[in-house]
């Protein structure tokens, strides 16, 4: 970097992105405590530890082959033509965006004294990965092997996520261009997509012993640690800001961007490099959060663990359109989004019998489909791309966002690649046996080795006198 | 190792090198490689420990509440 304002430019941006993976990190720290808050004491430390272990093993396989998924695959490949190189193959060329630069054997996965993005760009789709297998991790707590979840953690972290992110994401991709697929701070991409993928699992892993009567009536097994799962809800809230903000762009020149001759528009732009702000933003955020917790609060007649998941659900919500909404139609948005999620997640307790431990499925899966499909009809007719616009199905060219490109969106991202995903590989982990605990073990407690062998010790201090 | 030995030799050339970590240009597909097998190393290592532990703990058929037995002194 050679001139001041260029620099200042880079290094802003550069520091940015580090803040919000700072902010981002809070996120995992709260379902830590969330899921540790709503699992029984016998089951603490293995629950902590599945979740936490999810850190490296997604960190290491997107930086193997996670991140150049999302460079490679905006195309399809094979569906619609890149605008980069017109081509729909692999995008894996020599042009600036090519996913080239993004193998792990790339000299730009690494300090390097002309690259000040990559880094921080890359940690912060990362720290997308870690909340999208986060949010699977809650729904299956107290059963799963930690091999298990190693796994599925990686498919829905590292693989799943990033190809709908490369698809829906992205302002090269296909879904863009045919369906008018908007969806700015993540409705589907992460939430409806993470939702549908526990969903599956959970459909194959089935229920903890004793959530179901044998007459199949569900039992409530509430959280056994309520203030931990508050405050880590509260983290949860708090990590928020830091995703929404990491899903923009902080600084750009849309003029040159555009192709308009002469014109300087320098402005924050959201993930389709289409102008918002972050003032703006910040509004809709909070109206959405309020509007989640009132409609929780009363839905759910005051129950905390419900009325705080509901402000998480409202932003998800609104999250497809919050980069234009008007805050009050946040709001609501965010209330229909609550009400919908908390009346699907009972029925389908009661009908099919799955046992979601924390709601993540109806907080991020029913809420993030319900999100995109309301997008399509508030934002109906905005362009989903600052380049060109034009008809729906011209792959050529990108459609303008519309209700039914929204609902084929949001099964995409809920069903082809989240539930489909997440049963088949959940399918062959039981069949290896690896997939479930011993029924003894879940009665036991994943914890009680730990703890019989701590027994000793323990016995000695509490009988202690000096 | 060292690829830069000379900071104002490396920032005063007609084009300077961004990447500076050791072994830059030649050591990235194999330090890969390294990283891959230590990833799927580690699940290996661990699922059978995992499965051990499991099936040790599956045997002594403990009742729901025998675990608070071991904790003693809150």
């Amino acid at each position: 970097m050679t001139d001041q304002l260029g620099a200042l430019t880079t290094i802003f941006t550069e520091f940015y992105y580090w803040v919000t993976v700072v902010l981002m990190f809070l996120i995992h720290v709260g379902f830590c405590m969330y899921e540790v808050g709503a699992s029984r004491y016998k089951h603490h430390q293995h629950t902590l530890m599945k979740n936490t272990m999810l850190i490296p093993l997604v960190t290491v396989t997107w930086f193997f082959f996670g991140w150049w998924i999302y460079w490679a695959f905006p195309t399809g490949p094979g569906i619609a033509p890149s605008i980069m190189n017109e081509s729909t193959a692999l995008i894996t060329d020599e042009s600036t965006f090519s996913a080239r630069w993004y193998t792990a054997a790339s000299e730009y996965m690494a300090i390097n004294l002309g690259d000040h993005i990559s880094g921080v760009f890359w940690a912060a789709f990362l720290l997308f990965s870690w909340t999208a297998a986060s949010i699977v991790s809650g729904a299956i707590i107290e059963r799963i092997t930690t091999f298990a979840f190693g796994i599925l953690a990686i498919a829905i972290g590292s693989c799943f996520w990033v190809i709908d992110a490369a698809w829906g994401w992205h302002f090269d991709g296909w879904m863009l261009k045919i369906l008018g697929y908007h969806d700015a701070y993540a409705s589907g991409v992460i939430h409806a997509i993470a939702g549908g993928f526990a969903l599956g699992v959970l459909m194959v892993l089935g229920p903890r012993i004793g959530k179901f009567s044998s007459s199949g009536e569900p039992r409530n097994i509430g959280p056994r640690n309520p203030w931990l799962v508050t405050v880590g809800l509260f983290l949860i809230y708090t990590g928020f800001w830091g995703f929404y903000a990491a899903c923009n762009i902080p600084i750009f020149d849309l003029g040159p961007e555009y192709g308009m001759e002469g014109v300087t528009y320098w402005t924050a732009t959201n993930i389709y490099v289409t102008p918002t702000t972050l003032s703006g933003i910040t509004f809709n955020f909070l109206m959405s959060l309020s509007g989640g917790l009132l409609a929780g609060y009363w839905i759910a007649k005051g129950d905390p663990f419900w009325t705080y998941s509901s402000g998480l659900a409202g932003i998800i919500c609104a999250s497809a359109g919050n980069d234009l909404y008007h805050p009050i139609q946040a709001m609501i948005i965010g209330m229909i989004g609550v009400v919908i999620s908390y009346k699907l997640h009972y029925w389908v307790e009661r009908k099919f019998k799955i046992d979601d431990a924390v709601g993540a499925v109806a907080v991020h899966g029913y809420a993030g489909f319900i999100g995109l499909v309301i997008c399509g009809f508030v934002l109906n007719g905005y362009p989903s791309s600052g380049y060109s616009v034009g008809a729906m199905w011209d792959g050529t060219t990108y459609a303008s966002i519309n209700p039914l490109g929204q609902f084929l969106g949001a099964i995409i991202m809920f069903v082809v690649l989240g539930l489909i995903p997440g049963y088949v590989i959940a399918k062959v982990l039981h069949s290896m046996g690896k997939l479930r605990i011993p029924r003894d073990v879940e009665i036991a407690g994943l914890d009680y080795e730990m703890m019989e062998s701590a027994k000793k010790d323990e016995r000695a201090v509490s009988s202690a006198t000096r | 190792m060292a690829n830069v030995t000379n900071w104002i030799d490396h920032l005063s050339a007609e084009e300077v090198v961004g990447a500076v970590y050791p072994g830059a240009g030649s050591m990235e597909m194999t330090l890969v490689i390294i990283g891959i097998v230590l990833w799927l190393g580690w699940h290996v290592l661990t699922a059978k420990s995992e499965s051990d532990e499991l099936e040790r703990l599956s045997r002594k058929r403990h009742g729901a509440n025998d675990h608070k037995s071991n904790i003693t002194d809150w």
